[in-house]
């Protein structure tokens, strides 16, 4: 088993072009697209979808909301929410001590009647914090602060969207032309009520252009960062790690507020965030992340209270913020997973096994993403699951088809080697001998009468042989002429009757011979299969024939099969008049090629002192 | 002499008992034993230890079995990597088919006859003898001519180009002197040269050997 599956990985990479060829142009395709933000929008859907279905954290207690909801805005018959209703929420809450209250209503322009009281409120009540809108698109009108409040009491609510249009990141500082710096709303609040729990927020230590919420640093969102191409650094953005649950917040209206339904204990030392809540004021941000009926929908002040959580969370209880590996750690997590498909694809054949790896893959692949999710890192799941399945699963089949073909190229191959192996080393010979007694004026009639009919049966005999062969492939037989050996017994023995039978043939040259030195030891089989067997005794039967009819004058043959200087082979040497081109042809080719499946070497060369030398070795084990 | 053991395997009954009698004639002092199977050929070699064994091709693997060939050969296989030593005489109508172990044959140190059924009781005795004597025999049918081995090779020329004996030609090729001599045996079969009432061996190894142009 595990030397097959050694075996298939070999022939992997040494045929590339079919295995890693595809694979890696797919990783590649994939690569590509990603890093010009092809796979941004699936990245960010199956980020929403992770982070929305983690275990619920629970009410975050240190924040209230007062929506001033549909109703509320009937009642008060009037829009926009007129200046002394705020002023009366802010009075009322700040009987109840909260830690800062957040106005999340634009009040550039007093909106009559009441405004001075709230200009009152706004001079004389320090945990007031109003808002305003800074960075003007093309399209889009820049909206002041409220003119009474002083400039520490305001935070701008730009948000910034993606692509898509969904809000993902949080800005916390931003920069206008001049290199002032401003801080966001949840960045203002935020601080105010860690100041008073007395925690610090202090520069980044590892990044020196973040900053640190207690122990908690925040990662910087920048440039090339989890699932975003490209992010401009327009001041200091980050990830929202929306708080998970049904209900995050305490909600309450404007009417539960006057009606007295709103419990002091909500209240103190809270962050209270006013804002509006109406489906008709359409202030609202596209979210998928959050669980809740209308999950593309949330209010703006909702988001706020989001990005104000993860703030104060991470100061307060050191929850993390969203991480990201550093680019080159995801794309080489990418990479890796299309090899682990690679190697699925090529290595595994049985369709169950094959399926099952695939499944493992995914689930790993898919379970890795949430699981980091849950404990605050994204990670590429998108991008590795197309490069993981398009290998696993796509290029399989193309695998299995180039396999296939080259099975049966290769048995096709191997029958025509068999057919003209068998003709060359029989009826071929035959043919050569009669046409050069034929020159020679030896010739009597009855002996090409009887060379003929010899050459006749001998073609027959290759029929019936390949026969034989062709309907009981496993038969493990060597055929020959007149040979029929068995495969089945020890290699060395069956060479050795390869050996007496072609010497007994009526080739020229065997006549001079005078002494023959041979040996035939053992040889490691373990690694051989039948068809190199056949391939081997060929080989012998071959050189021998050589012998016999181009080494004129021989007198000694020596004929060595076993170990030699730790590889083993067989070796055919004779001291007569030789010359390799005469011997060239075809059965060098066969030669050459078998000692290419069998990774070792055939050489043949011409011997100082006369003579030819003609071996074939491989590695083999005593 | 101390007594000497034989052990004959052959499943017919009849040539068993022909085989043994004439054996038991011959040699008065030795101890007969026989088997029928491969199987019990084995364990008797094993108890026994027997001084030289007659051996048919032809048998059965165990009792009840199908004589055959194959089982023959794959005993004497056996039998030869088990005891290097052991003096064997093969008794066969199928010579032939032991060219397929031919390269064991040439690596058995000890003593091995052949004898085909056909030839007479006197013959055989004589084969039993040879073997006895660490003389290896093989019809001609079975070789290719003057077959060697190089160490051989070497051996003729130690003796015959620079005089060597037995003990230093062990010496020069760093082998046991035992296995020199049966290097000899496997010589002198090659050659044709057997024992003969009143020739010297050696002489006749060497002018053979010069017939045949293998020592200058």
């Amino acid at each position: 088993m595990y030397n097959q599956l050694r075996q298939r990985l070999r022939r992997g990479i040494e045929r590339w072009e079919i295995s890693l060829l595809p694979g890696g142009m797919t990783i590649a395709l994939v690569v590509f697209l990603r890093w010009f933000g092809g796979l941004q929008g699936l990245e960010w859907m199956v980020f929403d979808r992770f982070l929305r279905s983690r275990p619920p954290e629970g009410m975050d207690r240190r924040i209230l909301i007062v929506g001033i909801n549909e109703q509320d805005i009937q009642q008060l018959g009037t829009y926009p929410v007129p200046d002394r209703e705020l002023a009366a929420v802010i009075r009322q809450l700040q009987q109840w001590k909260p830690a800062v209250i957040g106005l999340d209503v634009f009040r550039d322009q007093p909106v009559p009647i009441g405004a001075t009281e709230l200009n009152q409120v706004f001079k004389t009540q320090k945990n007031v914090i109003g808002i305003e809108k800074r960075l003007g698109m093309a399209d889009a009108v820049v909206v002041n602060a409220p003119i009474a409040l002083p400039r520490e009491q305001v935070g701008f609510v730009d948000a910034a969207l993606d692509g898509d249009g969904a809000l993902r990141r949080s800005l916390l500082f931003t920069e206008d032309a001049q290199g002032v710096v401003y801080p966001s709303l949840s960045m203002v609040l935020a601080e105010s009520y860690l100041n008073q729990k007395g925690i610090e927020i202090q520069p980044g230590i590892r990044d020196l252009d973040s900053m640190r919420f207690g122990s908690v640093e925040l990662p910087r969102i920048h440039g090339r960062m989890g699932g975003y191409s490209h992010l401009d650094a327009n001041g200091l953005v980050s990830l929202i790690n929306f708080r998970s649950g049904h209900r995050p917040f305490r909600v309450v209206s404007l009417r539960d507020l006057k009606s007295g339904k709103v419990s002091p204990d909500w209240v103190r030392d809270a962050v209270v965030l006013v804002g509006i809540m109406s489906p008709a004021v359409r202030d609202y941000v596209n979210s998928q992340a959050i669980e809740s009926e209308n999950p593309a929908l949330i209010y703006g002040v909702e988001a706020q209270a989001h990005a104000v959580s993860q703030l104060i969370s991470a100061g307060e209880n050191g929850r993390s913020f969203i991480q990201v590996w550093a680019w080159p750690w995801e794309y080489l997590w990418i990479v890796s997973w299309g090899g682990v498909g690679i190697v699925l694809g090529w290595v595994v054949r049985s369709p169950w096994k094959w399926l099952l790896g695939l499944g493992i893959g995914v689930g790993m692949i898919v379970g890795a993403g949430y699981g980091m999710i849950v404990v605050a890192w994204w990670i590429p799941v998108v991008p590795t699951l197309g490069v993981f399945l398009i290998n696993g699963a796509g290029l399989t089949a193309f695998y299995r088809y180039d396999q296939g073909l080259r099975s049966r190229l290769q048995e096709r191959q191997s029958i025509i080697d068999e057919t003209f192996n068998a003709i060359h080393n029989g009826p071929l010979q035959s043919l050569a001998m009669l046409r050069r007694s034929s020159k020679d004026d030896r010739l009597t009639r009855e002996s090409l009468l009887e060379q003929l009919e010899g050459l006749d049966q001998s073609i027959r005999n290759i029929y019936e042989a390949m026969m034989r062969e062709a309907l009981n492939p496993e038969a493990s037989v060597y055929t020959s002429d007149r040979l029929r050996l068995n495969l089945g017994e020890p290699l060395h023995e069956v060479l050795q009757q390869v050996y007496g039978d072609v010497l007994e043939r009526e080739l020229p040259c065997f006549s001079s011979i005078k002494v023959k030195v041979v040996n035939f030891e053992v040889l490691d089989e373990k690694l051989l299969t039948v068809e190199l067997k056949r391939g081997i005794c060929r080989f012998l039967e071959e050189a021998l024939c050589n012998v016999g009819k181009h080494a004129i004058g021989v007198t000694r043959l020596e004929v060595r099969c076993g170990q030699m200087e730790g590889r083993q082979g067989v070796c055919v040497v004779d001291n007569g008049q030789g010359v390799l081109t005469e011997r060239e042809g075809m059965g060098t080719q066969q030669a050459r090629r078998l000692a290419k499946r069998l990774r070792g070497r055939f050489e043949r060369s011409v011997r100082a002192s006369k003579g030819v030398s003609c071996e074939l070795s491989w590695k083999g084990r005593r | 002499m101390s007594k000497f053991r034989i052990l004959v395997i052959d499943d017919h009954a009849m040539v068993l008992g022909g085989t043994t009698t004439a054996l038991k004639t011959h040699y008065s002092d030795a101890e007969l034993h026989t088997a029928q199977t491969a199987q019990q050929g084995l364990e008797q070699i094993k108890v026994l230890n027997p001084d030289v064994i007659v051996i048919d091709l032809s048998m059965p693997e165990k009792t009840g079995d199908i004589a055959k060939v194959d089982h023959g050969i794959q005993l004497l296989r056996q039998i030869m990597t088990d005891y290097p030593n052991l003096n064997i005489v093969v008794q066969s109508a199928h010579v032939k088919s032991l060219v397929r172990i031919k390269s064991a044959i040439a690596g058995h140190e000890g003593g091995f006859t052949i004898a085909d059924k056909g030839l007479s009781m006197q013959e055989m005795l004589t084969k039993v003898d040879w073997a006895m004597q660490g003389v290896v025999f093989t019809p001609k049918e079975m070789r290719n001519g003057i077959e060697m081995k190089a160490e051989w090779l070497d051996v003729l020329r130690l003796a015959f180009e620079e005089g060597l004996q037995d003990k230093g030609i062990a010496e020069r090729i760093n082998v046991a002197e035992r296995t020199v001599r049966h290097y000899w045996s496997k010589i002198q079969d090659v050659l044709d040269v057997y024992p003969d009432e009143g020739k010297n061996i050696r002489i006749q190894t060497e002018k053979r050997a010069r017939e045949e142009g293998l020592i200058d």
